[in-house]
């Protein structure tokens, strides 16, 4: 579903932020990615939805090399790949059910489509009661709940996830992460990156840990980290 | 939906800058006023010119001692040539007559006038205005002639003053254009500005860069619209205003500009409007919307 061979990225200045990274991710894998601040995370993210391009090394997601994709596809590609992020991305003055239609009318579903996969996605996420709420009406645990909803509406074969955790209290936490575990039961490839140990080493699933832009362990149902 | 949608966008982001949108559709409409103006000052000095040229004669007046022989050569000379389409002996008092008939409401002007005071004359009308002053030239100076005037040279100025005052307000209408263009991209830059979210989030799921771009480039299209329309109200305004009016108000100009004449710049002004507000709304989006 994923795979990454001999990538290096170099942003304008000289930073490295990968340096060397190979890896495969089969379909309907759960992974974290770990580290800590700057080794890479977020450049590897990025790379899986062609926000950043590769400086070297190829880039494969669903089967297609995306150096090799045109520009103009690019949006297509994100049908397929699902992001998350610790800020949610919600549009304040939008209501729970429009923020989530909103991810479908853009990519041109007609409204019928809408009607029925919005209400269906949001009870998925329990949030079934609550169409009609504005995001800042909602917790935090339930605002990432919509923003998972929107990620997930358009059914994409890969959902990303970054630090989706991070702005949310342990026991909210554990609430997000059982919604990500039904959501990989349905065979979505889930890419998460995160800094929560509790959550890594609960989940037992396998664990790419990067330094410096290079994978410096890749465990299957591995734990956060040794010694720390 | 798709429609719905887009004009939706549209509609919320002109409300949402309105004094912005109010300046650049002003501009625009200013700019297109002048183009309007020149392509309108061209028609009307077209028509005045081509209804003065049909009537452009050279009149060469006889001198009262003028022999029979000579008139006669003269007549012959001018008959000859390929430029002259006809010659007409007007006797003094013919014109004596003409005059009368001209100046019938004001008799006191011929009241006083001795039959014989005006010059008998030749008429030479010519198969085009061009030649006059050199049908001219060569007539002045013969035996028998006084003198031979045209009545070109009036036309000539006026033409003159006519190409410059056009120059002038193509050179104003373009900058102004240029400025319109400025205006209406900053428009669309603000609008972008206001959706930044919505447009991250557009990206994130996977909508087309051109679905990303329609809103604004429609409000931008919509704006030149605005401008091209008010441009041609204004321009017909000011006709029913000041043109008609005049009208047979003033004598020597015997053909103004009509309304069939004046559609002819509504599809040229409100074209140009929309062309340039949906260039500039590209330009605009290619800096500012990273797609």
């Amino acid at each position: 579903m994923i795979r990454m061979v001999d990538v290096h990225k170099e942003y304008k200045g000289g930073i490295k932020a990968l340096d060397g990274l190979s890896l495969d991710i089969e379909k309907g894998e759960f992974v974290f990615v770990v580290g800590p601040s700057g080794s890479g995370k977020s450049t590897f993210l990025k790379l899986l939805t062609k926000e950043e391009e590769p400086s070297s090394g190829e880039v494969y997601v669903a089967g297609k090399n995306l150096s090799s994709l045109p520009r103009w596809r690019v949006p297509y590609l994100r049908r397929n790949v699902g992001c998350v992020f610790q800020d949610f991305k919600l549009l304040p003055n939008k209501t729970v059910f429009e923020n989530v239609a909103f991810g479908l009318e853009v990519i041109g579903r007609p409204r019928s489509v809408v009607q029925r996969q919005v209400p269906q996605i949001l009870e998925l996420v329990g949030l079934g009661e609550k169409l009609d709420r504005f995001p800042d009406e909602l917790s935090g645990g339930e605002q990432q709940r919509v923003s998972i909803a929107r990620a997930f509406v358009n059914r994409p074969l890969i959902l990303i996830a970054d630090e989706p955790t991070g702005n949310l209290d342990p026991a909210t936490s554990v609430g997000i992460m059982r919604l990500l575990d039904r959501i990989n039961r349905t065979g979505t490839t889930i890419v998460m990156a995160t800094h929560d140990h509790a959550i890594v080493d609960s989940m037992r699933r396998r664990v790419i840990e990067l330094e410096s832009g290079q994978v410096v362990r890749d465990q299957s149902r591995g734990i956060y980290g040794v010694g720390t | 939906m798709r429609l719905r949608y887009f004009l939706s966008e549209t509609l919320t982001n002109l409300r949402r800058n309105l004094l912005m949108s109010v300046a650049a559709v002003s501009t625009v409409a200013i700019s297109l006023l002048l183009l309007g103006g020149v392509q309108i000052l061209g028609i009307v000095v077209g028509n005045m010119t081509r209804s003065w040229e049909a009537k452009v004669e050279v009149s060469v007046f006889l001198l009262d001692d003028i022999t029979e022989g000579e008139q006669q050569a003269l007549v012959n000379q001018l008959t000859n040539m390929d430029e002259v389409e006809d010659v007409t002996y007007v006797s003094k008092q013919d014109a004596y007559e003409e005059f009368k008939q001209e100046w019938a409401d004001q008799p006191e002007f011929y009241e006083n006038l001795p039959e014989d005071a005006l010059p008998a004359s030749l008429r030479v009308k010519l198969t085009d205005a061009r030649y006059s002053e050199a049908i001219a030239t060569l007539v002045n100076g013969a035996p028998g002639v006084e003198e031979a005037r045209f009545g070109g040279d009036i036309i000539r100025r006026l033409l003159k003053v006519n190409s410059l005052l056009r120059s002038i307000t193509l050179v104003m209408s373009i900058v102004l254009m240029i400025a319109s263009a400025a205006l209406i991209a900053n428009t669309i830059r603000v609008a972008i500005y206001a959706r930044r979210d919505e447009i991250g989030i557009m990206k994130l799921v996977g909508a087309t860069n051109w679905f990303i771009r329609v809103p604004f480039l429609i409000e931008g299209m919509v704006e030149g619209l605005l401008g091209g329309l008010i441009a041609v109200l204004a321009i017909f305004a000011m006709k029913f205003a000041f043109i008609d009016p005049l009208r047979g108000q003033v004598g020597f100009v015997h053909a103004w500009i009509d309304t069939p004449e004046i559609l002819f710049t509504v599809p040229i002004l409100i074209g140009a409007g929309v062309l340039i507000a949906a260039v500039a709304s590209l330009l605009a989006m290619r800096r500012f919307l990273e797609v």
